[in-house]
């Protein structure tokens, strides 16, 4: 929806400008939000990140950032874009170096890419990979032409339980989720904001999305 | 899988891109916010913006520069040159870099290694690695002596830098850089069999048919600087000819 605002938090270690400036060129009005009361008050969530989930999952919990985001998302129904680490901070165990708790919003891990993947497959997977979508994608994917081929920039990957939430998945030799979607959450391990066209209108879709 | 990558290598000097043959003899070679832009809209995988004084120069990279090719740059962008510390690589990556590469930062002190790892994640972080020709071996090199490193081998750096957290290696045979006489396959699979982490080649592409039979050789990332910035061939031609020759490549509009 052009014009439409987005507020995107500021997790501490993240690459906010490329977020924002992918907002701005899909032809939304993207706000910075820094503090719980700023997400109390957003209507349309995009939770950015790069890094360690660990590192973001502490500041979201220190800031009360994460508890503002439990109740504007997961109890007042506001739609959220997680991105990468901003997807893997939402399951309950984060297993990167030691083992620390996530938001626990779905049941479900963040696990090495290197314990799933054979020794031949270079880690992280890094480059352009084409996703498989699940049905419950198509609506937010529904914008993209040709094949939905995004880049991604990883070591760690999310494990749930919850298959019916994984939106889309990657073949790596073993299959890796790709994206997330559940009740007002669509998540993706991928980053839109740096996929060029196919990226922006992954956006587009997220703009206009009324879960 | 991924597919295979073509990434574009552009030097950054003041505020032009340029273009050099063995690391000097630097020729103009346009603005840097059009080529960006320019090279996306073709469909380059990724993009590396290095900025080749800041090191020699011991200074800090240009970051305002940085920013302003970052607010246009819609595919990923990795940032190198002069980065020493690892507060230089956040205002970076803040600013719009997706990876930070650092590559004489890390040989003077190998712990910012491990710093940008353990702050940004190893996915974030490249290590270059430039290795010259010389008495029928080769060795690492050090571009601000623009001389052989006394001490180590780039064998020895390449494992050593893996092990402290680089996500990925990209290795340049600067005796072949701006030559167009062919990427160092060799020099790739010493490279890639040393680690498993993402390695990309650099150094010497000029024709199409050296980026054919670096994909057919096993290659899956190589960078390019000649050929994106002095020669007719666009990214998408590029690709269509990739692509004809049976390789798995993105193309604009395709996949």
């Amino acid at each position: 929806m052009a014009g439409a605002e987005a507020h995107i938090v500021d997790c501490g270690a993240n690459n906010l400008a490329s977020v924002v400036n992918a907002f701005r060129a899909a032809g939304a009005k993207p706000r910075i939000v820094k503090t719980p009361e700023e997400v109390r008050a957003a209507d349309r969530l995009v939770l950015p990140g790069v890094g360690s989930a660990a590192h973001a999952a502490a500041h979201l919990k220190s800031t009360g950032i994460g508890e503002a985001l439990t109740d504007r998302v997961r109890r007042q129904g506001h739609p959220m874009l997680a991105i990468c680490v901003g997807m893997q901070v939402l399951l309950e165990r984060l297993r990167e170096h030691g083992d620390t708790a996530g938001l626990g919003w779905i049941p479900g891990e963040v696990v090495p890419l290197r314990e799933l993947l054979a020794k031949s497959t270079r880690v992280p997977h890094m480059g352009w990979t084409t996703v498989s979508p699940t049905p419950s994608l198509a609506n937010v994917l529904g914008k993209v032409r040709g094949a939905p081929t995004y880049f991604f920039c990883h070591s760690f990957t999310v494990a749930t339980p919850r298959r019916d939430a994984i939106a889309a998945t990657i073949d790596l030799g073993a299959e890796i989720v790709a994206a997330l979607r559940f009740d007002t959450v669509f998540g993706t391990q991928f980053h839109p904001e740096r996929s060029h066209m196919n990226g922006q209108r992954l956006i587009e879709a997220f703009l206009d999305w009324s879960p | 899988m991924p597919f295979k990558r073509v990434i574009a290598s552009l030097l950054l000097r003041k505020d032009r891109l340029v273009k050099g043959t063995h690391f000097a003899t630097y020729r103009d070679a346009g603005d840097p916010k059009a080529t960006v832009r320019m090279l996306a809209a073709q469909g380059i995988d990724e993009i590396v913006l290095a900025d080749i004084d800041a090191a020699r120069d011991r200074r800090l990279p240009d970051i305002e520069g940085i920013s302003a090719v970052a607010t246009d740059c819609n595919v990923p962008l990795t940032i190198g040159g002069g980065i020493v510390s690892t507060d230089i690589a956040a205002a970076c990556l803040e600013r719009g870099a997706d990876k930070i590469m650092v590559t004489s930062g890390a040989i003077d002190r190998p712990a910012l290694v491990d710093e940008l790892a353990r702050r940004f994640g190893s996915q974030a972080v490249v290590v270059g690695i430039d290795v010259v020709e010389g008495d029928g071996t080769t060795f690492l090199y050090d571009h601000r002596s623009a001389a052989r490193h006394p001490g180590m081998t780039w064998q020895h750096w390449t494992t050593e830098v893996v092990a402290r957290g680089a996500g990925e290696i990209r290795i340049c045979a600067v005796s072949r850089e701006g030559t167009r006489t062919g990427l160092d396959l060799a020099l790739h699979d010493s490279a890639a069999g040393a680690v498993d982490v993402p390695v990309v080649i650099e150094g010497g592409a000029g024709v199409l048919s050296h980026l054919d039979a670096a994909f057919a050789h096993g290659v899956e990332a190589l960078a390019i600087g000649t050929m994106v910035t002095f020669s007719d061939n666009n990214i998408f031609k590029i690709k269509e000819y990739l692509a004809s020759r049976g390789h798995a490549v993105r193309r604009m509009g395709k996949a």
